[in-house]
């Protein structure tokens, strides 16, 4: 088999790949922001729960929570189908993580800015939806490529709940060939080229949002 | 008819231990300027915040035109506050910053908010910048768009925390010459400031606050001339 026999066969899996990341971020998106905000905004023994989700589905490794939920789960009578557990383990364990950045993007905003929407008669909630997250959002833009990253990155083992993804392809390839090299080699390069173009938009936007922090607090003089 | 706008009673606030607000009290009538000074840590931001109630306090009362409000967005639409950090919000044009409130807290439709917000712009001399962005405007101006955005929600009185004070020197003056034609129109305002020749011209009565407590009030000629505070006179050596 040539290289690129090899590749365009790694390519078969991409639609897996491609689904699973889609799903995940469903998962993840969400998640990351409503356990962000809530781990923000409960005190006390409230908050507790919430930590408790999303330390559960972040300390919990990915490989140990897909398994838990394909193969344990049917033992009780709940049969999730391969794509959802894929998309659900990944994107709530990399939505724990989001919550984090969340929660550090809601503490890093100057607290006049939550004053000032409260002094002009607005209520909390408007405050978090108007003033809060949409500030937040764009602080966010790097740190969310990141962990799209690392979620893409993470659908390489939905092979081992059975599905066909690239790199299960190329399991299946190497039985075929024996040529490892070549085929991970190509593997490789798939989730380069898928990869690259993230990375660079992730890089950009850190300098545009650095740029545009920088000039909120103040660059000029008198801007504070 | 003299009624009263903001009305202080017996007013104490604690950070834990520290008694940072000591028995307040202070009436403010409707139309009234009151400039509130004092040293550094005296407690004049934390008594302004306690009236829009962005600090809650342990005893006393605050009325505010003749009733303690519990609901608090609703007490906060009547009483506007300028910080000194403008604390615009940068994501939004000035426009915007301007009609957020209405169309979210007093449900008015758009091009109604749009109106009023262009006509409290044009009041702090800033309509041209509407479409500009915060950070695209000096601090004077921001400042200016701060207290335009404060008065769209129709306050009944307007509460000013060190509103020059972050300021560059040239600027201080456009901000206190709205503020000046804002209590022209009649306005109730409580003022902390420093700057003392604002107080001068504007107030009709002086505040000072030292170590969580109303020292001395009295209208601005006795205040400067005839202090009768002896700390009052060793804060006026300080500043004058
Ligand atoms: N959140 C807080 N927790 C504890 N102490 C506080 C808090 N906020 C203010 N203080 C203290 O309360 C006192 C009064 O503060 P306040 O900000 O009202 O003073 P101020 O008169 O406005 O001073 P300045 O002229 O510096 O603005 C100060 O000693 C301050 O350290
Ligand atoms: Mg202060």
């Amino acid at each position: 088999m040539s290289f690129s026999e090899i590749f365009l066969g790694i390519l078969e899996g991409l639609d897996v790949t491609l689904t699973v990341t889609a799903f995940g971020l469903l998962f993840a998106i969400p998640f990351a922001l409503v356990a962000g905000v809530a781990q923000q905004f409960l005190t006390g023994w409230k908050r507790a729960p919430v930590t408790a989700i999303i330390e559960f589905w972040r300390s919990t490794p990915i490989l140990v929570l897909m398994f838990m939920f394909y193969y344990t789960l049917p033992v009780a009578g709940v049969y999730l189908n391969a794509t959802t557990v894929a998309a659900m383990t990944l994107g709530l364990h990399i939505g724990a993580y989001g919550s984090q950045s969340v929660r550090a993007a809601l503490q890093a905003l100057d607290r006049g800015q939550v004053e000032a929407g409260l002094a002009i008669g607005l209520t909390r909630w408007q405050v978090l939806l108007t003033i809060e997250l949409p500030q937040m959002a764009v602080a966010m833009l790097p740190t969310f490529v990141n962990q799209f990253i690392q979620l893409v990155k993470g659908t390489a083992l939905v092979a081992l709940i059975t599905m066909t993804d690239m790199t299960a392809r190329a399991k299946e390839l190497s039985q075929l060939t024996f040529d490892p090299p070549a085929i991970y080699g190509a593997l490789m390069l798939a989730y380069f080229l898928l990869l690259y173009p993230a990375t660079v938009l992730g890089r950009h936007l850190e300098r545009v949002v650095g740029r545009r922090s920088g000039r909120l607090n103040g660059g000029r003089a008198g801007d504070v | 008819m003299d009624q009263t706008a903001i009305s202080i009673n017996k007013l104490n606030k604690w950070y834990g231990d520290f008694h940072v607000l000591k028995d307040i009290d202070l009436q403010v009538a409707t139309g009234e300027q009151v400039v509130i000074c004092g040293p550094s840590g005296s407690g004049k931001s934390t008594l302004i915040r306690c009236v829009n109630r962005l600090e809650a306090y342990q005893d006393g009362h605050i009325e505010v035109m003749g009733q303690e409000e519990t609901n608090l967005p609703r007490l906060r639409r009547q009483v506007g506050m300028v910080f000194q950090q403008f604390n615009l919000f940068p994501h939004l044009t000035v426009l915007r910053n301007c009609t957020l409130a209405m169309t979210r807290a007093l449900r008015m439709d758009q091009a109604e908010a749009e109106e009023t917000a262009l006509r409290m712009l044009e009041r702090v001399r800033i309509r041209e910048q509407a479409l500009k962005f915060p950070t695209q405007l000096s601090g004077g101006q921001q400042q200016r768009v701060a207290i335009a955005r404060a008065l769209c929600m129709s306050p009944k009185a307007m509460l000013f925390d060190e509103p020059t004070s972050a300021l560059d020197p040239e600027m201080i003056k456009e901000v206190l010459d709205v503020m000046a034609d804002l209590a022209q129109d009649g306005m109730t305002m409580i003022c902390v400031t420093h700057e003392m020749g604002f107080a001068r011209q504007v107030a009709d009565r002086i505040v000072f606050m030292d170590a969580g407590q109303v020292v001395e009030v009295a209208p601005p000629d006795s205040f400067f001339a005839n202090p009768q505070n002896l700390r009052t006179r060793t804060f006026l050596e300080q500043i004058l």
